[in-house]
């Protein structure tokens, strides 16, 4: 998605839509939406969906991305008989007929509950039927990335680069672009589709850019992603990792999670703002042997934005901030203490919706972490750990703080203008502007100056609802629900993880 | 095409244009006020009908909870966890009637859920009932369809009265259904009539009294196999009536009714609402002549398309191009026989197809639903919401789409539709 005269409609359109507690709140979306992500995102493919008409029909309205529909998601229709005698001739003519109709360059056959348990041999098929038709065909279970998240994603990229990227190929038959890097977002991470500074800086150091995906992205772009040296990605994906494998292509994640593994050194999690895009340019140019080119061009971009950012700010500086503890991991607090010069005021901790994914030890690792960032930077907060509104407004109130920088998805922020407290919405930040690069902190800056005089919001009608003590922005409805599907979910494989 | 000119899809590919069985029982069961759905499924199910629920319907009203079926279940069966998600749901929410939704995965691992239902009827003191929809097993349809059926096992009989009536095919997740139910109860009362039970849109103890009720009103042709199970169960007669979407449609509506109550039809109201009628298109007389004769395609399910269709060409004067019936029930081939108002008619079309015939046939405005938001863009038409599912377009006033009240609001939305765009010359 450009920017353009469509943003203007689409930032709207998202907000709208991205306040709906289902992600590890009150449900999980399957397999399949992931999935879906991945074909959609990849203009001459198509999904072909293995399985009964719910699978496909459901899916069309995507938990990923609610505003927009799915409107190509043709099914196989598998019906009671299928489910005894199987459903692989189905699938064989399916594929067939799909390539007729949509002249695809690319079947990605997602398959479901329904032909995974009854033992349809997906493999056998494809490789029998690719032949008989003029496109790629790959296929994605779920079963190929360990339930790496989100499961369809992963999968389905997996079985692209494994069934499709590198097959057939040696690395030594590849025409490698010398010196260049492919760049990769989802629509998922929404504005890490903005990659055009990062794509500037990284040329200026001499590094050229094989792809960019996915911004258009075509098959024709998938199967020359190994030409390039090395994988820029956000999170560690499997993918990448089979691609190091298989063909020599050697994969880099923003989030330096592994390193952080080994060093507890917060830093490494924060991709953004000028010092952690920094690391991120600086680490991308040693892989590539430009360390020398890069430390000019990081130099003059940095002194600039440093400059720029420092006549923004003016009148940010000392100002109190209240925010939610995230460990450094949407690294938007690093950026209020480390590039706006704020002070913590109050840092909130909302464990709830936590408990569920996290082990004990990684809930207060994130929180350790956000009081140590806070601490690094002068600040001495107070923590608040699952308050309710009432708590967290008096908190501000004594500590004097000037901004509350929490989402209406976590934190009930009507409740909080209505005291006064002027807000600004991270989600939308972290949705529509965070990214890699120098530019990023500056507009941060502007927007928080803007959020800072904003008319005060004293009536607001959302106040007038009944919300939960705990989960603060949901009326008590909603978080029985929430509260029953984390209980319902408890011990579930995949779901918890270590930080 | 079959023999009466009515197109059915021809690939084995399907886009559909429906939802599985899970989606229909879910909405009936949505429908009893005081229910709970347990989807007993992969995560993905449960999601699915969830989101659909959130974003059309009442986002305060949402009572669809997982049976929390996890990977490691597919081995071992989940009926453990089914036994404590009915458990939690009962603890949290006190419902009178839990039902459990048997979906794909579970039916085919082989968990016994009428087992678990049977057993857990012991411990909780509500009623619980097990629903078969694997995905599968049929459209949405046949689950909305099945799951009345299972209603009726729940209703005793009772005294009858009279002038009181049920009113069976509702779903309170349509579009406007909220406001419609209004109208349509108020266009009852103008007849001395009141309504009993809504299956389903009521509590379950109205839905269990269903049967003192004098007739059961069948909007178009939705929950037809109920009624005619309440008939031989409890000698309880029915009428199926056109859903009363324009002027005509009301008015046999009420006629229906009325002469199925052996009442006579209370003239004097019609007449008043047909004069109100009248004043409200005289406001706007121009712009209806201007889209006078427009080439529409109709998408939508089948006890709501063919009396939209209907309004569209006798009352509004349009060329009904398509008619497309994303969702039948029983007697949608018979009412496509019917076809003097209409060019084309797809039965559960695929929609690639269903697409294809569309852009081939001039149309310049489309009635759908979300769904159809891609096909109006590249016919570059209007796009009206007035079918199920409707996710990007909220209705929280009382202006119904039904009933004579309904007569002015469909025009009005037809028209800004077509006048409200930004085009350039």
């Amino acid at each position: 998605m450009h920017e353009g005269v469509s943003a203007g409609f689409l930032r709207p359109l998202i907000n709208a839509y991205c306040s709906l507690p289902l992600h590890g709140i009150t449900a999980i979306p399957g397999k399949i939406s992931g999935a879906l992500m991945v074909a959609d995102a990849i203009e001459d493919a198509i999904p072909l969906i293995h399985g009964p008409i719910g699978c496909s029909y459901q899916r069309k309205i995507n938990p990923f991305r609610p505003y927009l529909p799915f409107y190509d998601t043709p099914c196989t229709d598998m019906n009671d008989l299928d489910v005894v005698y199987g459903g692989e001739d189905k699938l064989r003519l399916g594929i067939q007929e799909t390539e007729k109709r949509y002249h695809p360059n690319l079947i990605v056959v997602i398959t479901t509950c329904a032909s995974d348990l009854i033992g349809d041999d997906f493999k056998a098929v494809i490789e029998e039927t690719k032949g008989d038709v003029g496109c790629e065909v790959v296929y994605t279970t779920g079963d190929f990335t360990e339930k790496s998240k989100p499961v369809g994603y992963q999968d389905s990229l997996y079985a692209i680069t494994d069934q499709m990227i590198c097959n057939g190929i040696e690395k030594e038959e590849i025409a490698k672009n010398e010196g260049s890097v492919n760049i990769i977002t989802f629509p998922i991470h929404g504005a890490g589709l903005k990659t055009d500074e990062m794509a500037s800086v990284l040329r200026e150091m001499g590094i050229k850019i094989n792809k960019v995906c996915f911004d258009h992205t075509r098959v024709k772009d998938l199967l020359d992603l190994p030409m390039a040296e090395l994988t820029i990605t956000d999170y560690p994906m499997a993918w990448t990792k089979l691609m190091k494998e298989r063909l020599d292509v050697d994969h880099y994640e923003t989030v330096a999670w592994d390193s952080y593994k080994e060093s507890r050194n917060a830093e490494l999690l924060s991709p953004y703002g000028i010092e952690g895009s920094t690391r991120v340019f600086t680490e991308i140019a040693k892989r590539m042997d430009k360390e020398g080119e890069a430390e000019e061009v990081l130099e003059r971009r940095k002194s600039e934005a440093k400059g720029r950012l420092l006549a923004v700010r003016k009148g940010l500086a000392g100002k109190k901030v209240a925010y939610t503890a995230m460990g450094g991991l949407h690294s938007l607090e690093v950026m209020l203490l480390q590039d706006m010069g704020m002070e913590a005021s109050v840092i909130i901790y909302n464990t709830l919706g936590l408990e569920r994914l996290l082990s004990e030890d990684a809930i207060q690792e994130i929180l350790d972490m956000s009081l140590e960032w806070a601490k690094k930077y002068g600040s001495d907060p107070e923590v608040l750990v699952n308050p309710t509104t009432e708590e967290e407004r008096k908190a501000m109130k004594k500590t004097g703080t000037d901004l509350a920088v929490l989402s209406s998805l976590s934190n009930a922020v009507y409740e909080l203008d209505k005291a006064g407290i002027r807000t600004f919405n991270p989600l939308e930040f972290m949705l529509h502007h965070q990214r890699v690069g120098f530019e990023c902190p500056i507009e941060l800056a502007i927007q928080l100056k803007e959020a800072l005089k904003k008319p005060q919001r004293r009536k607001p009608l959302l106040s007038m609802l009944e919300y939960d003590t705990r989960r603060t922005n949901l009326i008590p409805h909603w978080a029985k629900l929430a509260d029953m599907f984390v209980r319902l979910r408890e011990g579930a494989i995949g779901d918890k993880c270590e930080v | 095409m079959n023999n009466a000119g009515i197109k059915t899809r021809e690939g084995l590919v399907y886009d559909p244009t429906q939802d599985c069985k899970l989606v229909g029982a879910a909405r009936a069961i949505a429908g009893v006020k005081d229910a709970i759905t347990i989807v007993h499924a992969r995560p993905g199910c449960h999601c699915g009908v969830l989101l659909l629920r959130a974003l059309g319907s009442n986002q305060n009203d949402i009572r669809i909870v997982s049976s929390g079926l996890r990977a490691q279940d597919m081995v071992y069966g989940a009926e453990g966890r089914l036994t404590e998600a009915i458990m939690e749901s009962y603890i949290d929410f006190k419902p009178a009637l839990i039902a459990v939704c048997n979906c794909s995965a579970p039916a085919i691992m082989g968990d016994d859920v009428e087992g678990v239902v049977h057993a857990m009827k012991e411990e909780i003191p509500a009623e619980l009932t097990a629903l078969s929809t694997g995905g599968y097993e049929g459209p949405a349809w046949m689950g909305y369809e099945e799951t009345l059926a299972e209603l009726i096992r729940f209703m005793g009989p009772c005294e009858k009265e009279s002038d009181i009536v049920n009113l069976i095919g509702v779903k309170d997740d349509d579009v406007n259904a909220y406001a419609d139910l209004l109208e349509i109860k108020r266009m009852l009362n103008s007849q001395g009539i009141t309504i009993n039970a809504i299956l389903t849109s009521s509590s379950f103890d109205e839905i269990r009294k269903a049967p003192k009720a004098s007739l059961n009103v069948v909007l178009g042709g939705d929950g037809l196999e109920s009624a005619k199970i309440m008939q031989q169960k409890f000698d309880l007669p029915y009428v199926i009536t056109p859903y009363p979407i324009g002027l005509n449609n009301s008015i046999e509506f009420l006629d229906l009714i009325t002469r199925g109550l052996n009442k006579a039809l209370n003239q004097e109201f019609i007449e008043t609402e047909r004069e109100r009628i009248k004043e409200r298109i005289e406001n706007i007389f121009l712009f209806l002549q201007g889209v006078y004769d427009t080439s529409v395609a109709v998408i939508g399910d089948s006890a709501h398309a063919f009396s939209l269709a209907r309004f569209l060409s006798y009352e509004l004067c349009f060329n009904v191009k398509v008619l497309a019936i994303t969702s039948k029930n029983h007697i949608s081939l018979a009412e496509a026989k019917i076809d003097d108002y209409f060019e084309t008619v797809l039965i559960e079309p695929d929609r690639f197809e269903m697409n294809e015939e569309i852009k081939t046939k001039g149309v310049g405005l489309v009635f759908g639903s979300t769904l159809e938001k891609k096909l109006a863009w590249e016919l570059g038409a209007p796009l009206v919401r007035m079918f199920y599912p409707v996710i990007d377009e909220v209705t929280i006033s009382d202006t119904p789409y039904a009933g004579f009240r309904g007569v002015p609001h469909i025009i009005e939305k037809i028209v800004n539709s077509v006048i409200n765009n930004y085009v350039e010359v």
